[in-house]
């Protein structure tokens, strides 16, 4: 289910209500792990299976890396894990790419080989289930991490429903610790966890859905080429629309853990504000970023062997990457040109060591960052390279007169929707959220809250999935 | 979890390269979160009923959404019909102009409103075609327009009612049980986007041509009976605005359609289609009406000037 869904309202009024009962932590464990499943199950109930292999095999994988005394049999175990869960991800979200691929590349040879085109549905956050448990077989692995002391714990780090479908990304050490004691949440948690819920949904169902994405539909999923204002519009429109949909999950997502008295890492650090693109992927998706410098980029040399090979590492990562994030060139062209600008930032910093830009250098850099981030977003969003090019050529100036797209009751609104999404990020980029509202005066906190619940309630949202669902 | 340490930054798993990620640390900034609370749910509160009472004073009375939850609940229902269940399959014409209520008085049956606004009803021609089960009877409504031009306005939601998992159908319920009887704004046409975006502050940007939204034309009951909405059939100047709405698409040809040949080549696509699904019903003995709606002034004359009847 969705957290923008009435369906949700219900189940989570459920689960702090059980949450709240004078039960014993175990049971109250066992409680959270039944709902996990039912809020996945409710999607689409047999793709729990899947969540159920994936536990299983882990489970016992870390339990055989334990045991196991030669290199040989826990480099087999870590294999197993890494095999299964990167094997359903292939089969279930990669199957019909390879098979379209294997095709094109036969056919040149004169193979007249038609693979038949299977009617796969993508399990939905299968991307980001599979990492996590992935994260625990490789931390005990490269021994960071010991096994969790029992099934139970690791389950439910698996599956807690705050973040089973699109994230954070967690590792085993940062929630099965937190499984291990029992934990309640106070008023004030509880109290802040909702705004926290507030403030996401506010992002999802009011500046992504009704605001922002109608925009960048009509310049993406129109019929005629954009000129350069409609290119820009639809583009940035889509840029804050991806951020508010993901940052807005997010935030719901931490603030539903804390309603419950857990802890969840930061997935965003208003990445709008960055200054150079190794400072965007420590600000955007933080998780994920983390998830791949820890798990493919450090294991591939990273930085320890020479130029040539970091350079290499970095480009790998990156494709990978974008190929993580869908099944299609394009997005591996928006991993790679990303990978692109870390390796041409890596070249700038080792040729300019001793430049430290002023205030004005330092604001230059960051637009000039944004502005290089939306440009990737055109292969993010568009339907193909052919679509990016047109796009791109529009935001160039070279699809000449094309009539106009977005009248000015969407042009006004995205406008100013963005420019305040950045402005926002710029002066927060050096704060914590916590921190400006801790120094709010509080009748401001409450009139800004009032107006959020009103406005999501008023937008009537129509429930429409987060974009990284499909991820 | 802490309470706000100042110039404290949260470090995250970007500043930890390699190791093992800790329990995070989340801080609970020291604020009055219970009077905020109160204070905000207040403010909400407020803001809902004078935005309920506005939309009433507007005219507005409380109507089941035009949602493809309803539409999917409706479609469920064709699987436990008899073979004397009539289907109703259409676009805006057979939604609005069949009284499901007079139909029922009149013939002891009532019909099964799959007739959807703005859409062809090839796709949900096809999708009866595609279910064995199926063998009623149909209505088909073949306004020229929209059936040729194969608008697809809502045609996903045939596809949206096979695949539509437990949490959209609880979903559903729980609008069409708790929300949708008591609320006159939940409304497509009420929502605040919608309602920002048609305020007349917004200046005409050269050269674009834009059509205007449809506006609010009919409530709906709990099983798709609709019936145009009080303030379109009282308030000639709402009726005006509607039909101004409309005029707007009557000067000139369906998209693709804007030669004789390629309009040609688009109605035979129809009607091979539709002669397909035509086929497939009938094999099970599944039995078919097709009807024109009447049309009158410009709806009329762009219909023989664009899809006469003589051609299609």
């Amino acid at each position: 289910m969705v957290f923008n869904s009435l369906t949700f309202i219900v189940f989570f009024a459920c689960v702090l209500a059980l949450h709240a009962l004078p039960l014993p932590w175990t049971a109250k464990k066992a409680n959270l792990l039944v709902a996990s499943y039912l809020f996945y199950a409710a999607w689409n109930p047999p793709f729990v299976i899947l969540l159920w292999v994936s536990t299983i095999v882990d489970w016992y994988a870390a339990l055989g890396l334990v045991r196991a005394q030669r290199p040989a049999a826990r480099r087999a175990w870590m294999l197993l894990s890494v095999v299964v869960n990167l094997g359903m991800l292939a089969w279930f979200k990669y199957g019909n790419f390879l098979l379209a691929n294997f095709n094109a590349l036969v056919a040149p040879l004169g193979v007249q080989w038609q693979a038949p085109h299977y009617d796969i549905v993508l399990p939905v956050g299968i991307s980001f289930y599979t990492f996590a448990t992935l994260s625990y077989t490789l931390d005990v692995y490269l021994r960071r991490a010991t096994p969790a002391r029992n099934f139970l714990d690791y389950a439910l780090f698996v599956t807690f429903f705050p973040h089973l479908v699109a994230g954070p990304i967690m590792r085993p050490t940062e929630l099965v610790p937190q499984f291990e004691q029992p934990r309640r949440a106070t008023a004030q948690m509880l109290r802040f966890g909702l705004a926290l819920m507030t403030l996401g949904l506010f992002q999802k169902v009011v500046l992504a859905d009704a605001l922002l994405a109608p925009a960048a539909e009509m310049v993406y999923d129109g019929m005629g080429a954009p000129g350069a204002l409609d290119a820009w519009l639809g583009t940035l429109a889509f840029s804050g629309q991806i951020f508010c949909d993901f940052a807005g999950y997010s935030t719901t997502a931490i603030g539903a853990a804390l309603c419950l008295g857990f802890a969840m890492p930061d997935n965003f650090r208003f990445p709008y504000a960055a200054v150079g693109f190794s400072d965007f992927w420590r600000r955007w998706h933080i998780t994920l970023s983390s998830w791949l410098r820890d798990y493919l980029y450090i294991p591939l040399g990273g930085n320890r062997h020479g130029e040539a090979r970091t350079y290499g590492a970095l480009m790998a990562t990156m494709l990978l990457g974008g190929l993580w994030h869908g099944a299609s060139w394009s997005f591996v062209a928006w991993g790679g040109l990303h990978g692109l600008y870390l390796a041409v930032e890596r070249w700038l910093r080792g040729r300019f060591a001793g430049y430290r830009p002023g205030t004005l250098a330092l604001f230059m850099l960051a637009l000039l960052t944004w502005t290089l981030v939306n440009i990737t977003w055109v292969f993010f969003r568009a339907k193909g390279f052919e679509h990016a090019g047109t796009v791109l050529g529009g935001m160039f100036g070279m699809n000449g007169a094309a009539p106009p797209i977005l009248p000015t009751s969407h042009v006004v609104p995205v406008a100013l929707i963005v420019a305040a999404i950045v402005a926002t990020h710029w002066w927060m980029r050096a704060r914590t959220l916590e921190a400006t509202l801790a120094r709010t005066p509080a009748i401001v906190l409450s009139l800004a809250w009032g107006l959020m619940l009103f406005a999501i309630v008023a937008a009537q949202g129509t429930g429409s999935a987060f974009i990284y669902f499909q991820f | 979890m802490h309470e706000t340490r100042p110039g404290f930054v949260r470090l995250t798993a970007a500043d930890r390269p390699g190791v093992a990620q800790p329990v995070p640390e989340r801080d609970i900034p020291a604020q009055p979160w219970g009077r905020i609370w109160i204070g905000a749910l207040l403010l909400a509160l407020a803001l809902l009923a004078w935005w309920e009472l506005h939309w009433r004073a507007f005219g507005a009375t409380p109507s089941y959404r035009n949602s493809d939850g309803q539409w999917a609940v409706e479609r469920r229902r064709v699987a436990a019909a008899d073979a004397d269940t009539v289907v109703l399959v259409g676009d805006s014409r057979l939604l609005f102009d069949v009284q499901l209520d007079t139909w029922e008085r009149v013939t002891g049956n009532r019909p099964i409103q799959l007739a959807m606004e703005g859409t062809s009803p090839l796709p949900v021609l096809e999708d009866l075609a595609a279910d064995p089960s199926f063998t009623g009877r149909v209505l088909v409504d073949v306004a020229p327009r929209v059936f040729f031009g194969n608008s697809s306005r809502r045609a996903n939601v045939a596809d949206y009612a096979r695949r539509q998992g437990p949490s959209q159908r609880s979903g559903t319920w729980l609008s069409m049980h708790l929300l949708e009887p008591y609320f006159a704004f939940l409304e497509p046409d009420f929502a605040l986007a919608v309602v920002m975006r048609r305020q007349p502050i917004w200046p005409k940007r050269p050269g674009l041509r834009m059509r205007t939204p449809v506006r609010k034309l009919a409530d709906r009951e709990v099983d798709r009976n609709t019936y145009m909405w009080h303030k379109l059939v009282d308030d000639p100047a709402y009726r005006e605005l509607a039909r101004s709405i409309w005029a707007e698409e009557f000067d000139r040809p369906l998209r693709g359609m804007d030669t004789p040949e390629a309009t040609r080549a688009a109605v035979d696509a129809q009607i091979e289609r539709t002669a397909k699904a035509v086929a497939t019903l009938r094999a099970r003995g599944v039995r078919l009406v097709f009807v024109r709606p009447p049309s009158i002034g410009p709806y009329l004359e762009w219909e023989e000037k664009y899809l006469p009847r003589a051609t299609t």
